[in-house]
């Protein structure tokens, strides 16, 4: 058996293992990687007895919000969490729509000239880098404080990510499917709707369900800075220190959080099957 | 070696109303290579999976020798499923990981787990994956991305995985339905080989009758979960073939006309 060990060793090094260098040139990064973690961490002040000291507070908060408790403010709460889902299925929904066609433009499969692709793409990436929180200081000062702000600001921050995320579902679908429909006499734009759309629209319809379930979080944040929603109330509650109807207010969150994820897992199955 | 007799009792498998497999009893001694024809849902493909225990028999039983398959549980059932290596029709490799990698996942059952994990495969391994490749042709296909490798060798390369886990018989579930007729008979003359090189006995399913005949000491004809024929190819007349399938051979092969026949 050694023999035959020695033989294939000769035949076929690689198989073995990666080469001297190779080797070496894994401990390397591995080691600038450690290296890297290490210094941002140092960077930051990360060091052991400041993160003891922040578990210590931590903890009194988490002892403050045992039992939770809806305080006397039941109806803002409940308005709040009511303001904050419909942000929620209002923002998600104008960004589909928006992004439905973007993510058809932005397809290499669909726009097929590789400079217009690249720009659009490019366009997604700008939409991309500013987050919803930015975008509702933006919109506050543009149609005032309240709901409509943080809707505006939740489609706008997100028809980026759906754009890019619906282009590349777009451009991971099988080819062959077009090309029946395109063999059969179909003009492109059908081929678009009876070999591509079929494919793509599961991905398209549980990316808009989760971003309805994923905003609504968000859009408990956006409060904060007046764009309406829970996020108000959370804030109200911190400041003066009343972490029991904080967590309160937290529980009610992953409740209906936990419950849109229920409807549209039942949506999901309703239409798309499996 | 003579390796002991597969024992099949009364097989059976539901899937709600429809019976798959209805009471099969079968006896396979070792180093025979049994050839399964019949149309597709006539349950060659649930009859396989039954004996590696992919799928759970509804009722009846499966015996190797003294060892009764159908009662085995945890590290004893995945040691069977080791002993009676599977080869699927579409292949079933891992594409993205190497042709060596995909050979040496046949010995997982019998090495440590963690070692696995970090994917610590010894030059011992190595080198007998590497030989075990070359014996079928293979070895300069070994550091390829299995899913670059062509149809053809890709199935020699689950043979060769296969080889990999040392069974004791082979299981092939339609192991050439997704490849063209060359490619077709080098995968066939290699599920051959290790049957009268190596004494494993192989259980294939297949579609044709013609390879079932040229390659298969026995066959065994099923039809709606039931087998209808069992007997060496010379005693599969054309009226059993119709029994078989539910229409002639003749009209079977009509389009260019007597392809091939009845021998």
């Amino acid at each position: 058996m050694s023999a035959d060990v020695a033989r294939y060793r000769a035949l076929m090094p690689r198989a073995f293992g990666p080469s001297q260098a190779g080797r070496a040139l894994r401990w390397l990064g591995a080691a600038a990687f450690v290296l890297w973690l290490a210094t941002l961490l140092w960077w930051f002040d990360a060091s052991p007895a400041r993160l003891w000291n922040g578990l210590d507070k931590l903890g009194v908060i988490l002892r403050q919000m045992v039992p939770p408790s809806p305080g006397e403010h039941w109806d803002a709460i409940l308005q709040g969490l009511a303001e904050s889902v419909a942000m929620a299925f209002l923002g998600s929904t104008l960004a589909v729509l928006v992004a439905f066609p973007l993510g058809f433009l932005g397809a290499n499969n669909v726009v097929i000239n590789a400079l217009a692709h690249f720009s659009i793409r490019r366009v997604f990436d700008l939409g991309r880098g500013m987050d919803s929180l930015i975008w509702a200081l933006a919109f506050v000062r543009a149609v005032g404080l309240g709901p409509l702000a943080g809707v505006l600001a939740i489609a706008a921050a997100e028809i980026a990510v759906l754009a890019k995320l619906f282009a590349e579902a777009i451009e991971n679908a099988d080819a062959r499917q077009t090309e029946a429909v395109t063999a059969v006499g179909g003009r492109r734009i059908l081929a678009i709707r009876f070999g591509l759309l079929p494919q793509v629209f599961p991905v398209m319809l549980a990316q808009y369900l989760y971003q309805i379930e994923s905003n609504t979080r968000s859009a408990s944040i956006l409060g904060v800075v007046g764009a309406g929603g829970i996020g108000l109330q959370i804030a109200e509650r911190i400041r003066v220190r009343y972490w029991d109807e904080v967590a309160f207010i937290i529980l009610l969150i992953l409740a209906t959080v936990a419950l849109i994820d229920t409807l549209s897992a039942w949506v999901r199955r309703r239409l798309i099957g499996g | 070696m003579q390796d002991a007799p597969l024992q099949l009792r009364d097989l059976t498998r539901r899937f709600g109303e429809t019976l798959a497999v209805d009471g099969v009893s079968l006896t396979v001694p070792a180093g025979q290579m049994l050839g399964i024809i019949g149309r597709s849902g006539a349950g060659k493909s649930t009859l396989l999976r039954m004996i590696n225990r992919l799928q759970e028999p509804s009722a009846g039983s499966i015996h190797f020798g003294d060892t009764n398959v159908t009662a085995l549980r945890g590290r004893a059932l995945r040691d069977w499923r080791a002993s009676c290596a599977m080869i699927f029709q579409q292949f079933n490799l891992i594409p993205r990981l190497d042709v060596l990698t995909n050979v040496l996942v046949g010995r997982l059952n019998r090495r440590s787990t963690l070692s696995s994990l970090l994917g610590l495969f010894s030059a011992a391994e190595r080198a007998e994956a590497l030989a075990i490749l070359e014996r079928f042709d293979l070895l300069e296909t070994a550091l390829m991305r299995a899913g670059q490798a062509s149809g053809g060798q890709q199935q020699r390369v689950a043979i060769c995985r296969a080889l990999m886990q040392r069974p004791r018989l082979v299981l092939a579930d339609e192991p050439i339905a997704s490849l063209d007729p060359r490619n077709a008979q080098v995968v066939m003359d290699a599920l051959r080989r290790i049957n009268r090189e190596d004494g494993l006995s192989v259980l294939c399913n297949l579609h044709h009758l013609d390879t079932a005949r040229a390659y298969c000491d026995r066959i065994l004809g099923m039809r709606a979960g039931r087998i209808v024929f069992d007997g060496p190819p010379s005693a599969l007349t054309p009226d059993m073939a119709r029994e078989i399938y539910g229409v002639s051979e003749a009209e079977f092969h009509s389009a260019p006309q007597g392809s091939l026949a009845v021998a």
